[in-house]
């Protein structure tokens, strides 16, 4: 097998549901197997994630798919070349409205009950009974401003015709999500994994919909590491694909989701209850305390979709991030985006030496095995 | 690093900046409010773990937001210019851990942050002082490259209306740069105006020859 030119390495993750593959890799020893000798470093922000990963002071990181990208135009930061060999996730986020707003929405629309995934449309009589009122917008969140989150929030509102600038958007860490829900301070979120389950558990809010409902298999996170760190060091990269691609694999099976999802509860990781992180990793939307849970298979995807493997990173899936990061206005008029930034960006090349790798791999396994 | 506390600027280096801090380290954040105590700095602080930042950004109007880089707040801080529109700030952030000069070299190059070791009340003043004139020193660069390009692109209309009036009204350089002087002077416009309506509107003639 080849040999790693550094086997000492610090990734960096947030912790949420769809981290799985690197603590998957952590735990059950696929890093070691590959000859890696990895660290796993949770951080507070993708701010200071992208910061550290910029600066070498982490090896690699779990990304928002959108965030090498806006690494390598220098949007919100210095340019930086970060690429992206493997993409570790898709789907995974929802948006979650708060009661209150539920119950403005049942209100103003003079209904029963609301048909999941919920219109869009539906928010449109309280957008135009607030603006009438002279009453503040409503007011939505999401992670970070280079985010799938930012974007399918916009999409869904845009599918409905709402008026994107009748409705506040907003950033709000994770961590502090499901509180800013409960105090009123925002109307409703778009976040990933555990925090939709987290605010239905403590019923304070309702799960609408899921990004499976607005986008379908799209890049979630991705694996981001500097173009300089993988020209010093093409093999640790190739050996740090192949064991993240190997937990990637692990995880498509449910039996093993639910194990995933007891290594994810441990207070390195996530640290949270067992109870708000195993729905989603089963295919089980939460819905609201009073409703029984929507089945959505494709909730968390890590391995293979309805249209094959999910892990390579398509340039044409870069493509339509860089439409969305136009559509929401976020590419300044000096900059322009050169033609070739989805290649540089996204490296299918290197997974698929990395594809050779494992198949090698498992040729010399079988010939030893005889 | 350029003071901006010389006895010369004194209107802008005597009015009172405010500054939002936000630490979870309540002794440290109070030890901070203490050293800046009679200086020209007013400090809000706000433990990390807190909810009701954005209305704390919108209320207090910071001046200055003093971070610790692990803060999980630092997304929002993010998003306030690039979601929010609010007009730029300058972010002083802190870092009690390792690797902090390496974190500061690559943020160092960007727009508004700048990262400092663990803060010590001590250095505190001198710390924010130089944040501040950073970021003047850069925003005042970034208004002159705006300018200059604007000026470019207003010379460039110019020099095109030139051209185009000299091919179809057979007019010298100079009668055609009078005549647009003279246009610009009787209807209160600037040149560059007259200059790019020229333009249109002998383009749009030329494309209906074209269609003749």
């Amino acid at each position: 097998m080849i040999k790693p030119e550094q086997s000492d390495i610090t990734l960096g993750f947030i912790p949420l549901t769809d981290s799985a593959p690197l603590i998957v890799a952590k735990e059950l020893g696929f890093f070691e197997q590959w000859g890696l000798n990895v660290t796993l470093q949770k951080q507070n922000s993708w701010a200071t994630l992208r910061d550290k990963l910029h600066a070498g002071v982490l090896d690699a990181a779990q990304m928002l798919a959108p965030m090498p990208i806006a690494s390598a135009l220098g949007l919100g930061s210095s340019p930086a070349n970060v690429i992206t060999p493997l993409v570790l996730s898709l789907n995974g986020n929802a948006i979650t409205i708060s009661e209150a707003l539920l119950q403005e929405v049942l209100k103003e629309n003079n209904i029963a009950n609301i048909t999941l995934p919920m219109a869009g449309y539906l928010l449109q009589k309280v957008i135009d009974k607030r603006r009438n009122r002279g009453l503040p917008k409503l007011k939505f969140a999401t992670v970070f401003p280079y985010s799938c989150h930012f974007y399918q929030l916009r999409d869904w509102l845009k599918a409905s015709k709402v008026d994107l600038d009748n409705v506040e958007m907003v950033v709000v860490p994770p961590v502090s999500m499901v509180a800013c829900l409960e105090s009123g301070e925002i109307d409703g979120f778009c976040v990933g994994g555990p925090w939709n389950a987290k605010a239905v558990r403590a019923g304070i809010g309702m799960t609408a919909l899921t990004s499976f409902d607005i986008w379908q298999d799209s890049p979630e996170k991705v694996l981001g590491l500097l173009e300089s760190f993988h020209q010093k060091n093409p093999n640790t990269v190739l050996l740090l694909c192949a064991a993240l691609k190997q937990a990637c694999a692990w995880l498509e099976s449910v039996p093993n989701r639910f194990e995933a999802a007891r290594l994810l509860c441990q207070p390195a990781y996530l640290d949270a209850a067992l109870d708000v992180i195993a729905p989603s990793l089963l295919g089980s939307c939460l819905t609201h305390k009073s409703l029984p849970p929507r089945s959505i298979p494709s909730y968390n995807q890590f391995s293979v979709s309805n249209n094959g493997c999910i892990n390579q990173p398509e340039l044409v899936r870069g493509e339509w991030l860089i439409k969305h990061m136009v559509s929401a206005g976020q590419i300044p008029p000096d900059i322009t985006i050169p033609l070739d930034l989805v290649g540089r960006v996204f490296r299918p090349d290197i997974y698929q030496k990395m594809r050779l790798l494992i198949a090698d791999q498992a040729e010399q396994f079988y010939r030893r095995s005889g | 690093m350029i003071s901006i506390a010389k006895p010369q600027s004194n209107s802008a280096a005597s009015a009172q900046l405010n500054i939002l801090l936000i630490d979870e380290n309540v002794q440290r954040a109070e030890s901070i409010v203490t050293a800046l105590d009679k200086t020209r700095y007013k400090v809000s602080h706000l433990a990390s773990s807190q909810i009701g930042l954005l209305k704390q950004v919108d209320k207090i109007q910071p001046d200055i937001i003093v971070i610790d880089i692990e803060s999980p707040n630092r997304d929002m801080l993010e998003s306030l210019h690039t979601i929010s529109h609010h007009n730029p700030k300058p972010v002083v952030m802190f870092s009690s851990q390792q690797d902090t000069e390496t974190i500061n070299l690559s943020v160092q190059s960007g727009v508004s942050a700048y990262v400092v070791g663990d803060i010590d009340p001590e250095r505190v003043k001198p710390i924010l002082d130089a944040a501040v004139a950073r970021f003047r020193e850069f925003h005042k660069l970034k208004d002159e490259l705006n300018d200059t390009k604007h000026e470019l692109e207003s010379r460039k209309s110019i020099d095109l209306a030139k051209r185009l009036l000299m091919k179809t009204n057979k007019m010298s350089e100079e009668q055609a740069f009078h005549s647009m002087r003279k246009t610009a002077m009787d209807t209160g416009q600037k040149l560059e105006n007259v200059a790019k309506t020229i333009v249109s509107m002998l383009r749009s003639l030329e494309k209906g020859n074209e269609h003749d």
